[in-house]
């Protein structure tokens, strides 16, 4: 799933986030499509039971409603049979009493038909064979149970009603439980799709963000949690390559300013480093019209060292005395190497009696402490110095003048700072600022 | 602003006209030829003003109300509706026809909207099929029909008021009619001396559904007319008409 070359932690397993979400997605989607279909399955059968009611059991609800009004009629017209004002009414009574009772409608009903067929018989056998108090307590029975039988009708004609209505509410109801779930679903699932954005997504990219922003500003990169989604581990796994790289390519630039700015025996400066460095504090100290001054220096009789004791005891003492430069010089004074045993110097913000006094100790120091080459075979080492107050001209004047004074020392012996004048003079030995106008030795 | 109204009128005056060959061209379209009759108390009969009346009647201007057209009823004889609406001089006929596979094979019918019967009229002792019998029948219904293939003495009849004066002269001695049109002529005065009895035919050639006949070549009429129907039994309409002309339900 990692690509090559990615760091160990990305490699390890984790979900592609395009299939997670696809996963979690189609999760939910099947849930609430379920939810959809059912909850579509109980509009359909609300939209059914309603079309039902209106389509059948509305008209079926009527015709027991009709159907009731005949029986109630029935009843009538038999009252009339009894107690109709003429022989004549009597008898349209009675012949509408036989038309309900052969009514169709009547007849499909087996209670309405049997007590239709009772009642027409009776006041048929009533009406040949006279009305009587008895024949009338008899009709009262049948008149109260057609009065029954027609509430009945109406009442199974409302229940016909009252049976879709409950099925549809009850549909309603379960219907309002699925809309709260697919309701109850739908936030769920966003919460759970924020939850993972935020945790698989947003919060490994502040992640990433902080691990950036430690790389810029040095920082050691802190390792990654581990990633749960692929995208994001190959991020990450980008993110520590390129920190490698920059890492790599910082220590390759160090080693190449190191190898392009010191000389490798020493690790002093390089002559070519130091000439830059010093063309830029002259300039410097000559725009803020500040003392500065240029030393120059040479081993003595470094050659017969070599000659004697070899190149690598040569080595050793060009080591010994740049580790001696080192601990000596101040934290601002320059020292490069120049060529073979042969020493440049910068002191800036330093007078040409205090470079003096600087100068001096150097080549005490070294002068007091012998180089031990090997097992007890110590060399004692001089140092002849040439100083020259650079304030005032270029660094090539200033190097030309105290490369002269350094050949003046050795002129005159070796293991002694001479300064060089302004005027090109050479002075040796103790000396104050005020003599060096008039180019007289010290002492 | 003047030359801008006399610009106006013109094309005000088209619009009205266009509006009005508009409106009356649907008002052509929305009106209904009814075959009605006239003499059939208390479906269909000629009230005091002359004008057609009964529950048929009634019916049929509920149906054309629900459904927002304006209907023309024109009165025709009962042996005139099948032939006319095959003729397609009516759209449709408000005269209760039982629905029966002869008159099937002609016309159209809507949904029932009752179930009726046939009652055998007849003087005391005649019954139905008896050599004596001689049965009046309106010419066109199914009542004749079934006398004619019964093989009875049969006299067809143009209107049910000729009924009476037929029974009183002893011209015939029964007649075969409708469950409905029994109740009205039960009460002719004419016959109530005669001591007319009366007996339900149940057989199926004389009850069952009762049906308004449709232009055959009009199927989008009769759904119409049934969408109507149910319509007006769901908002009372029918039931009203249903008490005003007669004395118990017909459905």
């Amino acid at each position: 799933m990692t690509a090559p070359g990615l760091p160990e932690h990305t490699a390890r397993k984790a979900w592609p986030a395009g299939r997670a979400f696809a996963v979690v997605g189609g999760i939910f989607g099947c849930l609430f499509l379920t939810l959809l279909f059912l909850l579509a399955v109980d509009q359909r059968q609300v939209l059914e039971g309603s079309q039902r009611l209106q389509d059948k059991t509305i008209p079926t609800t009527l015709e027991q409603f009709r159907l009731a009004r005949n029986v109630e009629q029935l009843r009538l017209e038999g009252e009339r049979v009894f107690s109709g004002p003429t022989p004549v009414a009597r008898q349209q009574a009675l012949f509408i009493v036989s038309l309900l009772a052969s009514h169709p409608a009547m007849l499909a009903d087996a209670r309405t038909a049997a007590l239709a067929r009772e009642v027409e018989g009776f006041l048929a056998r009533a009406a040949r064979q006279g009305m009587s108090e008895q024949s009338y307590a008899e009709w009262l029975m049948l008149s109260n149970r057609l009065s029954l039988l027609a509430d009945d009708v109406s009442i199974a004609g409302v229940n016909l009603a009252t049976d879709d209505l409950r099925q549809m509410s009850s549909t309603m109801v379960h219907s309002r439980f699925k809309l709260a779930v697919v309701l109850a679903l739908v936030a769920a699932f966003v919460g759970v799709v924020l939850f993972l954005i935020h945790r698989h997504l947003i919060r490994p990219l502040q992640v990433m963000d902080e691990a950036l922003l430690a790389l810029r500003s040095g920082q050691p990169m802190k390792p990654f949690p581990a990633a749960s989604m692929v995208e994001i581990g190959a991020v990450e796994g980008a993110i520590g390559q390129l920190r490698q790289s920059m890492h790599d390519n910082e220590q390759a630039r160090q080693q190449l300013v190191l190898l392009a700015t010191t000389d490798d025996l020493t690790g002093m400066f390089n002559r070519r480093h130091f000439t830059v460095l010093a063309e830029e504090e002259l300039k410097r100290a000559h725009r803020y019209g500040r003392p500065v001054c240029i030393g120059m220096a040479d081993l003595d009789n470094f050659k017969q060292i070599n000659d004697r004791y070899g190149h690598a005891v040569g080595d050793l003492v060009l080591q010994s005395v740049a580790e001696l430069f080192a601990r000596t010089l101040r934290q601002s004074d320059w020292a490069g190497r120049y060529g073979g045993e042969e020493f440049a110097f910068l002191f800036s913000e330093t007078g040409i009696d205090e470079a003096y006094r600087l100068a001096e100790r150097l080549r005490q120091r070294l002068a007091a402490s012998p180089i031990e080459v090997a097992e007890e075979v110590c060399l004692p080492i001089t140092l002849s110095v040439g100083l020259a107050d650079a304030s005032g001209g270029s660094l090539a004047s200033a190097l030309k003048r105290a490369d002269a004074a350094l050949y003046d020392a050795k002129r005159q012996g070796r293991n002694r700072v001479v300064v060089a004048t302004a005027t090109g003079e050479l002075r040796t030995g103790r000396f104050k600022a005020a003599d060096r106008e008039g180019g007289q030795r010290p002492g | 602003m003047a030359a801008s109204r006399r610009r106006a009128t013109p094309l005000f005056w088209s619009a009205l006209l266009a509006l009005t060959i508009g409106v009356s061209a649907r008002a052509a379209e929305d009106v209904l030829r009814v075959a009605v009759l006239s003499n059939s108390p208390p479906m269909s009969y000629t009230d005091s003003a002359g004008q057609p009346a009964g529950f048929n009647i009634g019916v049929a201007n509920a149906l054309c109300e629900a459904m927002e057209v304006r209907c023309d009823l024109q009165v025709v004889s009962l042996q005139q509706v099948i032939p006319g609406l095959v003729a397609g001089e009516f759209d449709f006929s408000a005269v209760s026809l039982l629905n029966t596979p002869e008159r099937r094979a002609k016309v159209l019918f809507s949904q029932p909207y009752y179930r009726s019967n046939s009652i055998w009229f007849a003087r005391p002792g005649v019954a139905p099929g008896a050599a004596a019998a001689r049965v009046a029948a309106v010419a066109g219904g199914a009542q004749l029909r079934y006398a004619l293939a019964q093989g009875w003495q049969t006299t067809a009849v143009s209107h049910h008021s000729e009924f009476p004066a037929l029974l009183a002269s002893g011209k015939v001695n029964a007649v075969l009619i409708p469950m409905a049109t029994a109740l009205t002529l039960r009460q002719e005065p004419l016959i109530q001396s005669l001591g007319l009895q009366t007996k339900v035919m149940p057989q199926n050639e004389l009850s069952g559904d009762v049906c308004f006949a449709i232009n055959p070549a009009k199927p989008e009429l009769r759904d119409r007319i049934n969408h109507a129907f149910d319509r007006i039994k769901r908002d009372g309409r029918f039931d009203r008409l249903n008490t005003e002309h007669l004395p118990f339900r017909l459905q």
